[in-house]
């Protein structure tokens, strides 16, 4: 019998913790997927003047776990024509690579699965991966309404890549390094040593690509429900249907934690720094992304994009080299 | 691939008729009958060079009923509850439409103060079908939260009605000689505690929605109609007033006591969808300067003529057409009637009809969006077009 | 109240009626062939149109076509009678696209021919062979059978319809349109 002390002190320790982080993610995303619906449904009905689910659960806490039941216990049914396995690899194609975007993440000083001094490009470089999922799944579901839907959602997203890219650089320009945990770091416990203060341009246009490449309101058009049916995911339904809009909650949960990293100080704060500090800031920007959607109308496709193109991008390439500039300047 | 390729088009006849041939990269995809924006059981056959509409034809009758020919077989009162189905959301109007017409056939007589009751039923209904359209048009839009503000509003408006005709949407109220009931105080005090709410409303919506930039950006150069589409399509209502035409009914052909009420009728020269809106939005202001007038001026008096008559009726040989301003543009009820208990002919000339006409000359070459956004702005009830 | 068109382009007769109790104020009757030179005429002058629909009569199938203008008062109404043998009405889309729907219509209820009309589809009915819904039989038409003069104005091309059983008349061979 093959040593077992040997063998498992042969694990390098780096990869039992990063197994360890993925586990500890995975519940992260899960638990917090299910509080986010919560939370996005009761804020729905309180900004429309009606109470939101109440009736399952107290307050209808236990309404998101009853609805994801509901999903798993679907028909898995694929529609006629449709490329089976296309079909099927859309969904897990979006899902998947969350986990990995939350990695380089500090949640506390400690608390980071994986310290890599690279995180800011890990980050964006998976997050480019959702576009090749909303591909597979316009073309693999055999239906007019979903190529639209999906064609639309692959210019936005590329499109509102850049600007992101470039608001985050500048963050990095200042700091000096691409390393999430360095970033936090160097920022204060109170709010005018935050990186908002200095960035305030940058933390704009980072918030409003994040909302488009999240594919949400006012930037919903992938899956805009009055004129394309459902967009991208019109032939989903049952689970293939819930790992696409878990995906999105995930995504929206990246994109927050990310802001709050680069920008509000991640897990720094007066008094008592830590975890709870995070959670707090990244939930304040949840709600106000939640806030939009039931506030405004939907933005046509080639507005969105003229957007992009004339007033965002500009904007961000002015703040980076101001930012390079300033930099070099006064370093 | 499965998708269809233009030569091996499957589908009704509409769709084989509509493709004339392959014609290269372009998508024929239906809009409809299901669809969550078009307001109804419409289907739109349209074909897209990649986001443009090359070609958009309204395929109709999916709610076709058949109301000219039960107007045949049923006498005149037995057709009075047909109208409230054909609009549901300005059913007085109809209802209007129609009791006018047969009452000018057979000479019949309405008293004053059935006179007045006539408006403010017909106006509450106005204001309740702008506030239907604008809550469904902003849906289509993306906002998901006006349309419950408006329903807030319409709530109270319904059960009001509900208090002097017993229904709450598909209303029978007009009678030949007037109406069939009076209003209470409860009616009276709970109407004027409305119009003060909803003048307090109105301004928020204006702020939330009215002036937000993506709506403007949805609405403005959208969908321009000029006077000489309106004539050749006969588009009627908010649709022509929003390119510029003050007609209105109640001021170009005088029907009922409109002539005592001081209003204004909204025009807007620009023709384009945001025109439309403001057109509306404007009316609902004005529906209520009209409805605080009546309740003010109503004399004492009976709300349905003594003379008023019974239900086995004939009005006598003759013809009749009746114009009635509705929410959606210009209602019109022409009967014919040869002496018998039933109707010869009746003929509803519905607005919506002739304003989904100019649809497909107006989608030419226009945004699939874009022709969601002016399908909303030209407020199209379906029942209303099949009839 | 209009008064009648005094350079009115096509053979046929005006009949001013009483706007308050019929809701027209000008009736014009005219032959198949006038229709769309009469058409034009209405929107030179601006008129639009309200509506197309059709009356079965004993005197054949009537197109009614309803007229209002944006800023004068009352209402014209071209009457156009086609035969029961052969209901073929010129189509006005060329001038009022608005009225092709309208014609659709017509014909799906009546079975009235628009000649020209570019969409030759059944409009509200289904696509399947449904008799017009709207036809009358004899007895029933007898009744209108002399509300409106056509055939005292030279309105043609009428062969009467058989001999009712109240009013009995003589079946006249269809005459030209003189003026």
């Amino acid at each position: 019998m093959p040593d077992m002390n040997a063998l498992l002190a042969g694990i390098p320790a780096e990869l039992t913790r990063l197994i360890l982080a993925l586990v500890a993610l995975m519940v992260f995303i899960g638990l917090n997927g299910l509080a986010l619906v919560w939370v996005e449904r009761k804020v729905a009905g309180h900004v429309q003047r009606r109470p939101g689910p109440y009736e399952v659960g107290p307050f209808g806490l236990i309404q998101p776990i009853v609805d994801a039941v509901k999903l798993v216990a679907k028909q898995l049914a694929t529609p006629a024509g449709a490329d089976k396995f296309l079909y099927w690899l859309a969904p897990l194609l979006s899902f998947l690579p969350i986990f990995l975007l939350f990695i380089p993440i500090p949640f506390s000083k400690n608390l980071v699965g994986l310290d890599t001094n690279l995180g800011i490009l890990l980050i964006l470089a998976f997050a480019g991966l959702n576009v090749l999922a909303l591909c597979l799944a316009g073309w693999g579901q055999n239906n007019k309404w979903g190529l639209l839907g999906a064609g639309r959602a692959v210019a936005q997203s590329v499109a509102y890549e850049i600007p992101l890219l470039l608001a985050v650089l500048a963050v990095s320009f200042q700091t000096g390094s691409l390393s999430l945990t360095e970033i936090t770091a160097k920022q204060g416990a109170w709010p005018w040593q935050w990186n908002i203060v200095v960035q305030p341009l940058a933390f704009f246009l980072y918030f409003i690509c994040a909302v488009a490449e999240t594919n949400r309101a006012p930037f919903d058009l992938p899956e805009a429900e009055s004129e394309l049916t459902a967009g991208f995911h019109t032939e989903y339904s049952g689970m293939g249907f819930g790992l696409f809009f878990l995906a999105e909650y995930a995504n929206m949960i990246v994109v927050c934690s990310v802001a709050t990293v680069l920008f509000l100080g991640g897990w720094q704060g007066p008094i008592e720094p830590g975890w709870w500090w995070f959670l707090i800031k990244m939930y304040a920007l949840l709600v106000v992304i939640i806030w939009f959607r039931w506030t405004y109308p939907r933005v046509r496709f080639d507005q969105l994009l003229n957007l992009n193109w004339k007033w965002l991008l500009p904007l961000s390439m002015v703040n980076l080299l101001a930012t390079a500039f300033a930099v070099k300047l006064f370093a | 691939m499965s998708h269809c390729a233009a030569t091996e088009l499957t589908g009704d006849t509409y769709t084989r008729r509509f493709d004339k041939g392959p014609t290269g990269d372009t998508l024929i995809v239906n809009m409809g009958p299901q669809h969550p924006s078009t307001h109804g059981v419409l289907r739109v056959i349209i074909e897209l060079d990649g986001e443009y509409i090359l070609r958009a034809e309204p395929v109709l009758g999916y709610v076709h009923r058949m109301h000219e020919k039960m107007g045949e077989v049923k006498s005149f009162t037995q057709y009075l509850p047909n109208m409230g189905r054909v609009d549901y959301l300005h059913a007085m109007a109809w209802n209007w439409a129609y009791v006018g017409a047969v009452e000018k056939l057979g000479g019949v007589e309405v008293p004053e103060r059935a006179e007045y009751l006539r408006v403010i039923a017909t106006e509450l209904g106005r204001i309740s079908s702008h506030l239907v359209w604008w809550g469904a048009y902003l849906l289509d839009l993306g906002a998901f939260t006006p349309i419950m503000y408006a329903f807030d509003d319409r709530e109270i408006i319904l059960d009001l009605l509900q208090i002097i005709t017993g229904s709450r949407l598909t209303y029978c109220y007009f009678r030949f000689g007037g109406v069939i009931a009076d209003v209470t105080p409860a009616f009276v005090s709970g109407l004027t505690e409305f119009l003060a709410r909803f003048k307090s409303r109105l301004p928020m919506y204006k702020d939330l929605v009215t002036d937000n930039a993506i709506l403007r950006k949805r609405c403005e150069e959208i969908g321009v109609i000029d006077v000489d589409m309106a004539r050749r399509y006969g588009a009627t209502g908010p649709v022509l007033r929003g390119s510029g035409v003050a007609y209105d009914t109640r001021r170009a052909e005088p029907y009922g006591i409109y002539d005592r009420f001081d209003f204004e009728i909204p025009v807007f020269p620009e023709g384009d969808a945001m025109a439309r809106y403001m057109v509306r939005m404007r009316e609902m202001e004005e529906s209520v300067k009209i409805i605080e007038q009546a309740l003010a001026q109503m004399p004492g008096g009976e709300h349905l003529s003594a003379k008023a008559p019974k239900p086995a009726w004939k009005p006598g040989v003759g013809e009749a057409y009746f114009a009635v301003e509705g929410a959606r543009g210009k209602i019109g009820v022409y009967v014919v009637s040869d002496g018998t208990k039933n109707p010869y002919r009746v003929k509803l000339r519905a607005p919506s009809y002739c304003n989904l006409s100019l649809f497909p000359e107006l989608a030419q070459g226009v945004i699939l969006a874009d022709a969601v956004s002016i399908m909303g702005s030209l407020d199209l009830v379906i029942p209303e077009i099949d009839r | 109240m209009s008064a009648i068109f005094d350079d009115f382009p096509v053979p046929g007769k005006q009949v001013p009626g009483d706007f308050a109790k019929t809701g027209q104020s000008l009736s014009i009757f005219l032959a198949p062939a006038g229709i769309v030179a009469a058409a034009r005429y209405m929107k030179d002058r601006q008129y639009f149109i309200e509506d197309v629909t059709g009356l079965d009569l004993a005197e054949g199938f009537c197109a009614l076509y309803h007229f209002a203008h944006f800023e004068k008062p009352g209402r014209v109404t071209l009457r156009v009678l086609a035969s029961r043998e052969n209901p073929a009405i010129p189509s006005i889309t060329g001038v009022y696209q608005g009225a092709e729907w309208h014609e659709r219509e017509t014909r799906d209820f009546f079975g009235i021919i628009f000649e020209g009309n570019p969409n030759d589809g059944p409009l509200l009915l289904a696509d399947e062979d449904v008799a017009p819904p709207l036809l009358k039989d004899d007895a029933k038409r007898a009744v209108l059978q002399k509300a409106w003069p056509y055939e005292a104005m030279g309105v043609n091309p009428v062969p009467a319809a058989k001999p009712a059983p109240a009013a009995a008349k003589p079946a006249t061979p269809a005459t030209e349109v003189t003026k």
